[in-house]
């Protein structure tokens, strides 16, 4: 149903704003380490649409390479060059029917370190729009949780996104903040400020190079 | 104009002040006091078995409390909630816990299990009587926490008085008392006026914290002695509130502005029937009728308009017969019945009114083998149309160690009945994400009709939980030791602990095709409460005295903190990253802080005048969770602990004129976003006229 996403332009400097790694290439047997990215804007909104009050932004979403550590640009997005696409609190796995890959995920409830190996029984699940993702969507049924009264979002602590990758190989992803600079706004914050700074993703992963299940 | 009328009131000194009573000032040892509700018959308050506390007239009076609201915030254990209007909290349980009575009858209308206190006005209240700890053995359900009981006065006469009073924001105040009486008939007739502009303590917002409010309360009281030994009772009393609202609610990025005019009407008539057979025997027949209406008429600027009816009805039939057995026996035996029903606009149909009947019998046994000891025991059965039934057994005793010595323990088990609103609720918010609530008494088959149309995504397992609702229960222990010095000192020390099983929670139990949640109510929580608390009495002169209390509290959600200990509960550090969270980090249930304490300095002369200054302690307390996880920890957000210090000062002279000036609030401390309720520093002054001391 859903179509392939629709490519777009994108911006330059969001590649400023990203971190990069250099990869341990060499051996197999070294655990693989965590890299953190910080501000990956995902969507963001773009202004209040006069005559309805909402806000809007311009429904792109953003195409990430675990693999390579980089945003993919949205004229791949039928590629397999992308592993995970972020559009506000939207997270989809390049699997079913969000892309061609060999992608899928499940939510791992502990913490990120203490996965070491992936259990041979973990099933993994695609994207089947729209009537489920790999990764969750909705209010404490993924990866957050959103509060009516202060419209916050908040990572849930101790959630892992288990990852399988478009080429088929295994990561794990840990979100830490859906907030502009790392930082969850404070219950005060203006309105304005909760809008312009959401969808800015922090987050750490593990990317496994060799293929296997074992971080 | 309005600045001179309030220069005219605030600074000229001479029109400040109270009332007329010249009671003789003892230190509240307790002694000669007479409280009703711990046993629901006349008990001195040091031969009651449970932790009771009497609010006399005069000290409503003295700080110049007009609500409710006013004299209970200052009560040891005691807090307000905001939210749905003003309720109280005690001991850590949620306003939903405690029964509300007047004159021993429970009021209704509940907003979201909050009754709002502001309801209430106090001109004409002789006591009020606060007894802790589970007591549906008596009173049935909501009496979980403890009851507050308002004890107006029928039966004594009262001069005629009347009292202005002006203050900040415009507040004005007026009431009129008066009594009438013949050889066989006492009237007492009760006005009260209350007006006030509101307030915002929130910078440059247009809508207002505390909106224009207008209310006005009659009480009109009469009795009739039919011989000596029997009398008929009849107590009418109506109180009406207009509140006009500027809205302002903003919701991803739409902000909707609206005004409105609610109206609050509520009604009680209680009639009794009392006849004494012997000194060992009387009966009492009680007929109750109560209504509360409320009608919310919002116009939004875009020109839509929103209404939202309340409408309680509340009828009850009840008997009680005292019997005095024996010199060491006496008993209690009642029994009633109850026809309840609302109608709301939140429910599947406004016109259709949900109804709910409840039949139950109540014993009580009193036994005082010697002068040092008492024993209670009690029990009640509540039996009803649409929820489980319930059994309300208590314990409870005294045992007067010496003169100076007393000990109080008592065990009893209170319930609260799942309301109306978990049962008939049928509410779609269109403004926040068209998610829905529904109640459990219509849950499944609402859904089932959803589901028919193809609009429900998913139904998850607790869905298919949905049942008859169970009531909520409540097992307290409280065990207090008094100690008595010499007839100005008074110490008392509290244990006190409630478990709490069954809560009734709201769940997600599906989603709409369009992810939009739906929710309903299930059984499913346990938590406790648990603390301390210690009160002192010095009177220190024959002038002054002062009292100091101070309340810790404990509360947690046990199932949490099962999890918790299990180690299934994250946190995050400071990088963000999640770590395991420790007990220690545990705060337990929202909204309650760890410490509490006041303390209250009391001048009162025999030329009539009088002053006292209190100051009111709150430490911090959870509001928000912030940190992603669910349960409320030390990362989350808190409101910040914080100082009320209140003055008053007043003079009553013997012609029956009176002043009082006041200020709450000194420190002018505000937090806009937790404590609404909280104006800045506020000023009145109270000019009192009563015919004379004595009729």
């Amino acid at each position: 149903m859903r179509q392939i996403l629709k490519p777009f332009l994108l911006l330059l400097t969001l590649s400023s704003i990203l971190f990069s790694c250099t990869k341990d290439e060499t051996s197999v047997a070294l655990p693989v380490t965590a890299i953190t990215v910080s501000n990956l804007p995902a969507d963001t909104v773009l202004g209040i649409n006069a005559i309805t009050g909402m806000p809007f932004s311009a429904g792109k979403y953003t195409f990430y390479s675990l693999e390579r550590n980089a945003i993919v640009p949205s004229t791949d997005s039928a590629s397999t060059k992308w592993d995970l696409a972020f559009a506000g609190s939207k997270i989809l796995t390049n699997s079913g029917t969000s892309g061609n890959g060999l992608g899928g995920a499940f939510i791992y409830t502990g913490l990120f370190d203490n996965i070491k190996t992936i259990s041979n029984d973990s099933v993994f699940k695609t994207d089947n729009a729209p009537a489920s993702f790999a990764v969750t969507f909705g209010s404490g049924k993924g990866w957050y949780v959103y509060d009516q009264l202060t419209s916050l979002i908040t990572p849930l602590a101790g959630r892992v996104l288990v990852i399988r990758t478009a080429s088929g190989k295994y990561a794990k992803v840990e979100i830490i903040n859906y907030y502009k600079g790392g930082v969850t706004l404070p219950i005060t914050a203006s309105d304005s400020d909760k809008l312009s700074k959401q969808r800015y993703y922090t987050f750490r992963y593990a990317y496994q190079p060799n293929g296997s299940k074992t971080f | 104009m309005k600045l001179r009328f309030l220069y005219f009131f605030v600074f000229a000194p001479i029109c400040l002040f109270s009332q007329v009573r010249f009671v003789k000032d003892t230190i509240q040892s307790q002694g000669d006091s007479v409280v009703v509700t711990a046993t629901r018959s006349e008990r001195k308050l040091s031969n009651v078995t449970v932790p009771a506390t009497i609010i006399n007239a005069k000290s409503i009076q003295q700080i110049g409390a007009l609500r409710l609201t006013d004299i209970l915030k200052e009560q040891p254990g005691l807090s307000l909630t905001s939210g749905f209007g003003a309720g109280v909290q005690l001991q850590g349980l949620n306003p939903d816990y405690t029964i509300i009575l007047i004159n021993g009858e429970p009021l209704v209308g509940r907003t979201a299990g909050v009754l709002d206190l502001n309801r209430i006005a106090l001109g004409n209240i002789k006591k009020i009587e606060i007894v802790k700890g589970p007591s549906s053995s008596l009173y049935g359900s909501e009496a979980m926490a403890g009851v507050i009981n308002i004890i107006t006065d029928a039966t004594t006469k009262t001069p005629l008085q009347s009292s202005l009073r002006y203050g900040t924001y415009n507040t004005i105040d007026a009431g009129l008392n008066n009594t009438l009486a013949s050889k066989s008939i006492l009237y007492q007739g009760y006005y009260n006026y209350y007006s006030t502009d509101g307030y915002s303590i929130r910078p440059s917002t247009a809508s207002r914290v505390t909106t224009p409010i207008t209310r006005v309360a009659t009480n009109q009281q009469f009795k009739y002695n039919l011989s000596n030994n029997t009398n008929v009772l009849v107590g009418l009393r109506f109180t009406n509130e207009q509140i006009k609202n500027e809205l302002s609610v903003t919701n991803g990025g739409l902000t909707i502005n609206s005004n409105g005019e609610e109206k609050n009407t509520d009604y009680n008539i209680a009639s009794s029937l009392n006849h004494r057979f012997s000194n060992a025997l009387k009966t009492s027949f009680r007929s109750y009728i109560t209504q509360y209406n409320a009608t919310q008429n919002l116009l939004t600027i875009s020109g839509a308009p929103y209404t939202d009816i309340l409408d309680h009805v509340f009828n009850r039939l009840e008997n009680q017969t005292d019997w005095v057995v024996n010199k060491k026996l006496t008993a209690i035996v009642g029994g009633g019945a109850v026809m309840e029903g609302v109608k709301s606009s939140r429910y599947d149909s406004e016109k259709i009114r949900k109804t709910n009947t409840n039949q139950y019998a109540f014993s009580q046994w009193e036994w005082t083998p010697n002068a040092k000891l008492i024993l209670i025991g009690g029990i009640r059965f509540d039996q009803n149309q649409t929820y489980a039934s319930a059994w309300s057994p208590k314990a409870s005793m005294l045992y007067k160690i010496n003169k100076q010595h007393r000990i109080r323990l008592s065990i009893g088990q209170g319930f609260k009945a799942p309301d109306f609103r978990q049962l008939y609720l049928n509410f779609t918010n269109a403004a926040a994400g068209s998610y829905s609530v529904f109640g459990t008494a219509q849950a499944q088959k609402v859904i089932g009709q959803l589901n028919s149309l193809g609009q429900i995504g998913t139904l998850y397992n607790n869905f298919y939980q949905l049942k008859s609702l169970q009531p909520e229960y409540a097992t307290g222990t409280h065990l207090t030791w008094e100690f008595e010095p010499n007839a100005k000192s008074f110490y008392s020390f509290q244990l006190f602990r409630n478990d709490i099983r069954n809560l009734i929670e709201v769940q997600q139990v599906g989603a709409y095709v369009t992810g939009a949640q739906i929710y309903s109510y299930l059984n499913i929580g346990r938590a406790f409460t648990t603390g301390i608390e210690l009160e002192a009495k010095h009177q220190i002169s024959k002038e002054f005295s002062v009292s100091a209390a101070y309340q810790y509290l404990e509360t947690g959600d046990k199932d949490q903190l099962a999890q918790i200990k299990n180690g299934t509960v994250y946190t995050r550090d400071a990088n963000g990253l999640s770590r395991k969270l420790n007990v220690s980090e545990y705060v337990g249930l929202p909204n309650n802080s760890t410490h509490k304490a006041q303390l209250k300095f009391n001048y009162s002369n025999q030329n009539g005048l009088f002053g006292n200054i209190r100051a009111l302690y709150r430490s911090k307390w959870a509001v928000n969770n912030t940190n992603g996880n669910e349960v409320y920890d030390a990362g989350d957000s808190f409101a910040k602990g914080y100082i009320a210090l209140h003055l008053s000062i007043g003079k009553d002279y013997m012609n029956g004129l009176g002043f009082q000036f006041g200020c709450d609030n000194m420190l002018n401390y505000i937090d806009a976003l937790n404590l609404p309720n909280l104006p800045g520093r506020t000023f009145f002054a109270t000019l009192k006229i009563q015919k004379s001391k004595k009729i």
